[in-house]
């Protein structure tokens, strides 16, 4: 890496950086204080407050709970989402724009309000504080990165080689199996992990929809958080940290967080 | 012996939202033959190639391959070849796995794949990058390892949809030549489509030349550069003098033709029946037209004074305008054959036989 | 019919989860929020609103803690997003990482680090105090202050994400054009690069403002019960109070101001003259 030499534009960007990434950098350390309150710097070094998660099991439940969801998010978001964004991207029809438009419209709308529409219209339908009405919900927030990766994915697809395999013999599934789906895999492969962390670290909308026999991590650190704060919200956050930071690379490995964002690397 | 058809077009037609793009298509193309669609962008070879392929399907007439009627059968199960212009090799398979696609399909067992592969990629002559991917291949690897693939499975009918388009101009001529030994070679039936006439020029056996959606012509390639039958077959193949005029008189051996500028041009009798007063136009190509300085004694059946003005050498030939009264006339000279200078400015004599003028009646055919 | 119209059977699955757990329950609460106690249609959720000062503090207060997110995500990002423009390569992708990162990480666990720093025993209190140069824990918790750290703290990448876009649509040669007729860096600043990054700047302001405007977790945390904005009224009136119909009212209100207040803000700066630059 050829590191410029110092301007003030750096300066402030390491600041900038420093700044974004603070709560990380305090949280981690002070989950190893030996202490029993949280402090920071930490006092000593101790994994006393990771073994304590051990003997709270609705941490531990909590995280099994999280982790489930979130893959069957992460697969049912993935299946609907890449099927509607090949029906978007093959055919012309009409009312197509109409229904690009609805189908990336959960993520103008803020989801407090989609928690809040969601909550009030499940328990008319006797859906509220059901896994099913959770689960809806999260799949209902993912829906639409998937479809917008997809969608990128095709516009940016030769169709051609979908014309090449028909010309060497292949019938129309045979060219979607060997050509346009692996084709699509990286844009396929990083809806469905980017589904996983959106329903993983998901909030507001999971505040409306659990029940309280069955509640989410975050959601559980939310709630205990506004009671007390003792080093094991820290101890629990960093396991979090890592288990996002595990996807997080999957993701940069797979697509790459700047294109990802809309970010082309290709200038300079 | 007659040779057997191979690909009968007849009476086709296809539209898009009440355009016509190509209208009564007829055509008859023999085993083994090269045949070129050419055209400008939009005339509807593309088209009539989708057509061919199974892409589209045609509103009306019919389309036989091998005497079999096609219209309506799909793509994949036309059993015939086809490389495009962007190459479409599968980047998520090696150079072995994209010739072999087609031999999967088939259910071919591996061993004979891989033999298969092997030998074609020899024709080819790529004979050691069945392991790599395309991304890791120049430009005309791929387009070989496209032919390559295309090939493989014996196509009843090969067709090509401007292959060199996408290449620069030394490979585009290496691969040329490249298609013209593998046609030899196998003499495989095919269709090239281009918008390039020196590639068809060069490789075809007959070229049909298209203009909106129309045959203009079809014919060899000596026929279409040298006896055009329209203008715009005349004006699309090659650079051309257009001079618009009037048959001013015919004598026994020639037409005199006076264009708007009033140059006085003589044609040979032969072109057609021409009558006194009819208005037509006439053509001369640039490298017929031969430029001497005044001083030399000239015997051509045309010959005209003019200044030049612009000189360009392009190295094997030399682009010269010369201003002829209010005409500007182009003239290609292979080499420095008079003895002025080639200034700027300079007055000179054009001559050319009336053999090489092309006269065509106006508005007509 | 699935062979007449084969994309119907790709889009429907899709289509059905929408419907149901989107567009009829936001059609539910648009009802519901004009429902009197007894079920009836009525306007008097709205009047509650609208004739209550209290509402219209806790309004003016989201917008304002809005407006201030706005403008420290805008005066910080802008030197990321410029910096990742300018610089190549590798060092590009590390910066791009560690924005995005702490962005896929929850809120609640970044809320939670910054209750850390800035809380009465927190890092930074603890330090100065240490030092000898405060007496008493300075205050940057359960008011406005904390709200908007940890606000922009949560929406800051959206922004760097939008300025970059747009600087990086820049045409490098711009700037050697604009440094050949003799603009020095800082003129180029004002002149290239700053008027060429208003659509990012534009979209990067909106984005922020209608997160911040609708932004439950982060004052809840930070702010405590001291700080009252119309999501957590809308929270209350829901989970607590029970009243449905006021707090269906309060969702309906918050996306009618946000949206209001965003297109108002296109309508002032998408100029004729801007759309003539920018429209494609």
């Amino acid at each position: 890496m050829r590191l410029p030499r110092f301007s003030l534009l750096g300066f402030l960007t390491l600041m900038i950086l420093i700044f974004v990434n603070a709560p990380f950098l305090i949280i981690v350390p002070s989950s190893f204080t030996s202490a029993g309150y949280l402090s920071f710097p930490p006092e000593g070094f101790s994994f006393d407050w990771y073994l304590k998660i051990l003997d709270r099991p609705e941490f531990i439940d909590a995280f099994f709970f999280s982790l489930q969801l979130a893959a069957i998010t992460a697969i049912v978001s993935t299946l609907l989402g890449t099927l509607a964004a090949l029906a978007l991207a093959k055919y012309k029809f009409k009312g197509r724009d109409a229904i690009n438009a609805l189908m990336l419209s959960p993520l103008t709308v803020p989801s407090l309000i989609i928690g809040i529409a969601a909550l009030l219209f499940f328990t008319r339908i006797n859906l509220g504080g059901s896994f099913l009405g959770l689960l809806l919900s999260h799949i209902l927030i993912s829906i639409p990165y998937v479809v917008r990766l997809v969608l990128t994915g095709l516009t940016s697809f030769d169709y051609t080689l979908e014309k090449a395999g028909y010309m060497l013999g292949a019938r129309p599934l045979n060219v979607f199996w060997d050509i346009t789906l692996p084709m699509l895999r990286p844009a396929i492969l990083s809806g469905m992990i980017f589904s996983f962390l959106t329903s993983f670290d998901n909030v507001t909308v999971s505040l409306f929809m659990v029940a309280p026999d069955t509640t989410t991590l975050p959601l559980m650190i939310f709630n205990y958080m506004q009671e007390s704060l003792d080093p094991m919200v820290a101890s629990v956050s960093s396991v979090v940290i890592l288990f996002s930071l595990v996807f997080i690379f999957l993701l940069e490995k797979v697509y790459g967080l700047d294109r990802l964002f809309g970010l082309n690397a290709q200038q300079h | 012996m007659k040779k057997q058809i191979d690909v009968q077009l007849k009476n086709v037609q296809k539209r898009f939202q009440n355009q016509v793009v190509v209208k009564n298509f007829d055509l008859e193309i023999e085993q083994g033959e090269f045949i070129s669609l050419l055209g400008p962008s939009g005339c509807g070879k593309t088209t009539t190639l989708n057509m061919i392929a199974g892409f589209l399907d045609p509103d009306e007439g019919e389309l036989l391959i091998k005497g079999k009627r096609m219209n309506g059968v799909p793509p994949y199960k036309r059993e015939l070849g086809m490389v495009f212009q962007t190459y479409s090799l599968f980047p998520h398979m090696t150079v072995g796995e994209n010739i072999g696609y087609g031999l999967k399909l088939r259910k071919v067992s591996k061993q004979e794949q891989a033999e298969r592969i092997q030998k074609v990629l020899e024709l080819v002559k790529l004979p050691h990058v069945a392991d790599r991917y395309p991304k890791q291949l120049s430009g005309g690897q791929r387009q070989r390892i496209a032919i390559a693939r295309a090939l493989i499975v014996e196509p009843s009918l090969l067709l090509l949809d401007e292959p060199l388009s996408n290449l620069d101009a030394k490979l585009r001529e290496e691969l040329r030549d490249e298609l013209k030994r593998l046609h030899q070679e196998i003499g495989v039936t095919t269709i090239f489509v281009t918008h390039d006439q020196e590639e068809a020029l060069s490789l075809s056996d007959r070229i049909v030349v298209m203009n909106y959606g129309n045959i203009e012509q079809i014919g060899t390639p000596y026929e279409i550069y040298n006896q055009p039958k329209s203008e715009f077959v005349h004006t699309f193949i090659g650079k051309t003098n257009r001079l618009p005029g009037v048959v001013s008189s015919i004598d026994n051996m020639h037409v005199h033709v006076r264009t708007e500028n009033g140059l006085m041009i003589k044609a040979t009798q032969s072109t057609g029946n021409w009558t006194v007063g009819q208005s037509v136009t006439a053509f001369i190509r640039p490298e017929k037209i031969k430029l001497t300085t005044q001083s030399e004694k000239d015997t051509s059946d045309n010959s005209v004074n003019g200044t030049l003005d612009i000189a360009s050498f392009l190295g094997a030939f030399t682009e010269c305008k010369v201003s002829v009264g209010s005409t500007l006339l182009d003239v290609r000279m292979q080499e420095k054959v008079w003895t002025g200078n080639g200034q700027d400015g300079e007055t000179v004599t054009c001559s050319w036989s009336a053999e090489d003028v092309f006269l065509m009646a106006e508005g007509g055919k | 019919m699935l062979k007449r119209f084969p994309y119907l059977f790709l889009l429907l699955p899709a289509l059905i989860l929408l419907l149901g757990v989107f567009v009829i329950p936001m059609l539910f609460i648009l009802v519901l929020s004009f429902q009197g106690v007894e079920g009836q249609f009525s306007l008097e959720n709205y009047k509650t609103i609208f004739t209550d000062v209290y509402y219209w503090e806790v309004l003016w207060k989201t917008i304002k803690i809005s407006l201030y997110t706005v403008f420290f995500t805008l005066v910080l990002a802008f030197p990321v997003a410029m910096f990742m423009a300018k610089t190549p390569g590798k060092l590009r992708g590390l910066v791009t990482m560690l924005i995005i990162c702490p962005h896929l990480i929850s809120v609640v666990i970044r809320n939670f680090g910054w209750v850390v720093i800035l809380g009465e025993t927190g890092w930074i209190n603890v330090t100065l105090m240490d030092l000898g140069l405060i007496e008493q824990p300075l205050r940057f918790m359960y008011n406005e202050v904390g709200v908007v750290i940890g606000l922009t703290d949560a929406f800051i990448a959206y922004m760097v994400l939008a300025i970059a876009t747009s600087l990086y649509s820049i045409d490098q040669s711009l700037y050697k054009a604009a440094s050949i007729l003799g603009a020095n860096r800082i003129q180029s600043f004002f002149h290239v690069t700053l008027p060429l990054s208003m659509p990012g700047v534009f979209a990067g302001i909106t984005l922020v403002f209608s997160l911040s405007m609708s932004a439950y977790v982060t004052p809840a945390l930070m702010g405590g019960t001291g700080v009252k904005v119309i999501p957590t009224l809308a929270f209350e009136q829901i989970m607590a109070v029970l009243n449905w119909p006021l707090g269906a009212a309060l969702a309906i209100l918050l996306l009618g101001c946000t949206v209001l207040l965003v297109t108002l803000f296109s309508r002032l700066v998408e100029t004729k003259r801007y759309k003539e630059v920018f429209s494609s």
